[in-house]
């Protein structure tokens, strides 16, 4: 027998996700919605004798969708072919909010699904002044209800109890106008199998993607003969469904005073005030951004030895020769160097995720959302933008509760300019190499250059979005409509869980590419396509005669760089970068480094040390690599390789430049579209051509 | 009888009862929210500038904020 299916529906804010975490406990992952990609999250549970699949789906108000999460919520339940259509399905409500889980759970039962509601959080029920009368309460929703509170754990054993549950029979409560009745008529025709409100549904919405092309046409010609607009359909249920159970819950449910709205009132007082709530909000940021860095550097520093260590060790161990070099510099320093990194992305996303756990987030967006305005962006798009100081990836993921279309758009288009997490350590390389250790009005000239890049960021991301916002076409009103949630104190299982699953997937994600690349610049710097590779030590010795034997080993190892594969195709790149200021040895940098930024460190100390061990995260071996670095000249033009023009038009480069495969492959399955992730990698390269181009020629 | 205007020329503090929403300028989204007509607002706080306004649907405890551009084509009278 197939495991049952039990999914987890709700407003947003009712505790939904900490009541799927406390259920299946650590027994859960992130996978894909079949056909569409969006993120699902779903667990597991053993109890009576059977597994059951437990599915979180994304929070919404209504089964009528505006934005992708609530489309995805619509289709589970409507769509009785979708694979993650449930068996049962369990809504979630808080006390203060009966009456919209109420909706939402008649207009599932009307769908043809069987459910349960569960009151959560029943804990605050006194403290928020509500009497409800349970049994009152069954009667009416025709099922049985049950009380959970999930930060402790209350009442979650008799819910689990009740998944074998199938409540069936439920009398519709939503009577259809008059006035729509013959569009239903033929509607019911056309689609005879499903219940009259999945009808209802099917005429209501714009666009429903799991029916067929001659089915949305049917549909669209009903609505065109009867001038049926689906906004105001929908309009029309909202309006009866909220009247009616707003009288029928009157003798149910009873409102008192509500002791957490008034504390909730007296923090916004200072939170949203009209100064003092920026003051806060930029202190704040400011706080997040220190914090990530003097908490993180302790573990950094601790990583970075030990995996230093390993290196070294390993490197002993293994007898010397290319495959060791392939272990310890390429797959190992790479492994190392995204591992570095882990520190700083867990501690920004648990400070994000607090920020949302506790209610901040939404205040913040209320905060900005007239100064992003301007930029084609949302108030929402706080959250993608900031997180894109860690990493684009999740950030890109988390613009999927904004619910215009275009702003969605603009907002992931303009997300990886932020200064993420893999930026840093070529920008701390590359700032060493070629700015001055000095200081400037008091400040370190070094640290003030680092701050700058990440302001810089912050522009380029408005101003493109700016300049986006002109060239796309606006298919919807933009609207922003969202909740304040009460304030309360985080539930540190969902804080954890999130912080979790946002760094494994960073790790996981990026350690693939780099253990890929790590292998694919061995075997390109290891082989050669001809006998100049092959026989290196001929060539060498019959130009020069005269050498050393350590002059001669160097020369050899150099001679076959340039003869290798990745050699050609560095010498291959060389006159599309030399206008930036580049050798072909930096070349191989920038192909190697579209992978994943991260990469062009580990490329270099693989180009300017080949044949020998130098690993770039040992703070004595990484100055012998900055030092030989130091003293490479570009044969085109006679002055160091690193100098402060090309050191700049790198800067720049890397600040602009799409060098990331991640980005590119969330970009296309957050967009569906191949058209808009190729836009946004020619825009970004494009960009980080023209500016450091006209840096380095300005320079120079 | 009172004349209804749009929700935007509310001060903070003040309350109103909401008679009607534009509804070809505003998404369901709205109704769904809680902002159907009959429904008493508190406004609770105005973002600067013409920012977003902070409301409080008093029948249900709820904090909804909203846009001045959409707050202009809801109705409401005192």
């Amino acid at each position: 027998m197939k495991n049952p299916i039990i999914a987890f529906l709700g407003n947003p804010n009712v505790g939904k996700t900490s009541l799927f975490n406390r259920i299946t406990k650590l027994h859960q992952h992130v996978g894909n919605y079949p056909g569409i990609t969006v993120e699902k999250r779903e667990g597991s549970v053993k109890a009576n004798n059977k597994t059951y699949r437990i599915i979180d789906l994304p929070g919404t108000y209504t089964l009528f969708p505006t934005s992708m999460d609530e489309e995805i919520v619509y289709n589970v339940l409507a769509d009785k072919k979708n694979l993650a259509h449930p068996d049962l399905v369990v809504v979630v409500a808080e006390p203060n909010n009966i009456k919209r889980s109420v909706v939402l759970y008649q207009q599932a039962r009307e769908l043809g699904v069987p459910a349960i509601f569960v009151v959560n959080m029943i804990d605050e029920v006194n403290a928020k002044g509500i009497d409800i009368d349970y049994q009152k309460l069954e009667a009416y929703l025709h099922t049985r209800v049950y009380t959970t509170d999930a930060r402790n754990g209350k009442g979650i054993a008799q819910l689990i109890q009740a998944f074998d549950e199938r409540p069936g029979y439920f009398p519709g409560q939503f009577e259809v106008d008059s006035t729509y009745e013959l569009a239903l008529e033929e509607a019911k025709k056309a689609f005879p199998l499903h219940t009259e409100y999945q009808t209802w549904q099917f005429i209501a919405q714009e666009n429903i993607s799991f029916l067929t092309k001659e089915q949305q046409q049917t549909l669209a010609d009903i609505r065109k003969r009867h001038q049926l607009s689906p906004n105001v359909l929908q309009q029309t249920e909202a309006i009866k469904r909220n009247t009616k159970i707003e009288e029928d819950l009157k003798t149910i449910i009873i409102h008192k005073d509500n002791h957490h709205l008034h504390r909730t009132n007296r923090i916004d007082k200072v939170l949203l005030h009209p100064v003092l709530g920026y003051i806060i909000f930029f202190f704040l940021l400011f706080l997040v951004f220190q914090l990530v860095f003097i908490l993180s550097e302790p573990i950094m520093d601790w990583i970075d030895e030990n995996f230093s260590a390993l290196i070294d060790y390993t490197a002993s161990v293994l007898p010397e020769g290319p495959l060791s070099n392939l272990l310890t510099q390429g797959i190992l320093a790479g492994i190392g160097g995204i591992i570095i990194f882990v520190p700083q992305i867990a501690i920004l996303f648990l400070l994000i995720s607090l920020m949302e756990e506790t209610g901040y987030m939404s205040r913040v967006v209320f905060l900005m959302d007239r100064w992003l305005r301007p930029y084609g962006l949302n108030g929402k798009s706080v959250i993608p933008l900031m997180s894109g100081v860690g990493c684009a990836v999740p950030a890109i993921m988390a613009a999927r509760n904004i619910e215009n279309t275009k702003e969605r758009l603009v907002t992931m288009l303009v997300t990886p300019f932020m200064t993420c997490a893999a930026r840093l350590p070529i920008y701390v390389v590359l700032i060493s190499l070629v700015i001055p250790n000095e200081t400037f009005l008091g400040f370190g000239l070094q640290g003030l250059v680092l701050n700058l890049l990440y302001i810089l960021g912050v522009v380029a991301a408005l101003l493109s979005a700016a300049v986006l916002n002109k060239i796309i076409k606006n298919q919807h009103k933009s609207f922003l409509i969202f909740e304040l949630p009460s304030y309360k104190t985080p539930d540190w299982r969902n804080v954890g869980m999130n912080m979790w699953e946002k760094t494994s997937g960073f790790l996981f994600q990026a350690g693939k590419i780099i253990l890929a690349m790590a292998v694919i610049l061995w075997v390109l710097g290891n082989f050669g396509p001809n006998d100049k590779f092959n026989n290196a030590e001929e060539y060498v010795q019959q130009a020069n005669p005269t050498l050393s034997e350590e002059e001669f080993d160097e020369e050899v190892a150099s001679f076959r760089l340039e003869h290798s594969f990745l050699g050609y195709m560095g010498m291959g790149i060389e006159p599309l970068v030399r206008p930036l200021g580049y050798d072909w040895k930096m070349g191989i940098g920038l192909i190697s480094s579209f992978a994943a930024r991260e990469v062009f460190v580990g490329t270099m100390a693989t180009v300017y040390s080949l044949g020998e061990d130098i690993d770039p995260d040992d703070d004595e071996e990484r100055e012998t690599l900055l030092s030989r670095m130091r003293s490479e000249i570009n044969r085109n033009t006679g002055q160091p390789s690193y100098n402060l023009a090309s050191g700049i038009s790198l800067l720049l480069f890397y600040a602009f430049a799409m060098q990331c495969m991640s980005t590119i492959a969330i970009m296309k399955r957050e967009t569906g579209s191949w058209k808009w992730t190729l836009i946004q990698t020619v825009m970004m390269t494009g960009i980080a051509y023209i500016i450091a181009f006209v840096a380095y020629q300005l320079l120079k | 009888m009172q004349k209804s205007f749009s929700l935007d020329l509310l001060e903070v503090g003040e309350q109103a009862t909401i008679r009607q929403l534009d509804s070809s300028e505003l998404p369901s989204k709205f109704y769904e929210m809680g902002l159907l007509p009959g429904a008493v607002v508190e406004i609770k706080h105005k973002a600067p500038f013409h920012g977003p306004i902070g409301l409080q649907i008093s029948n249900s405890n709820i904090l909804i904020a909203i846009r001045k551009s959409e707050a202009l084509h809801i109705f409401v009278e005192k």
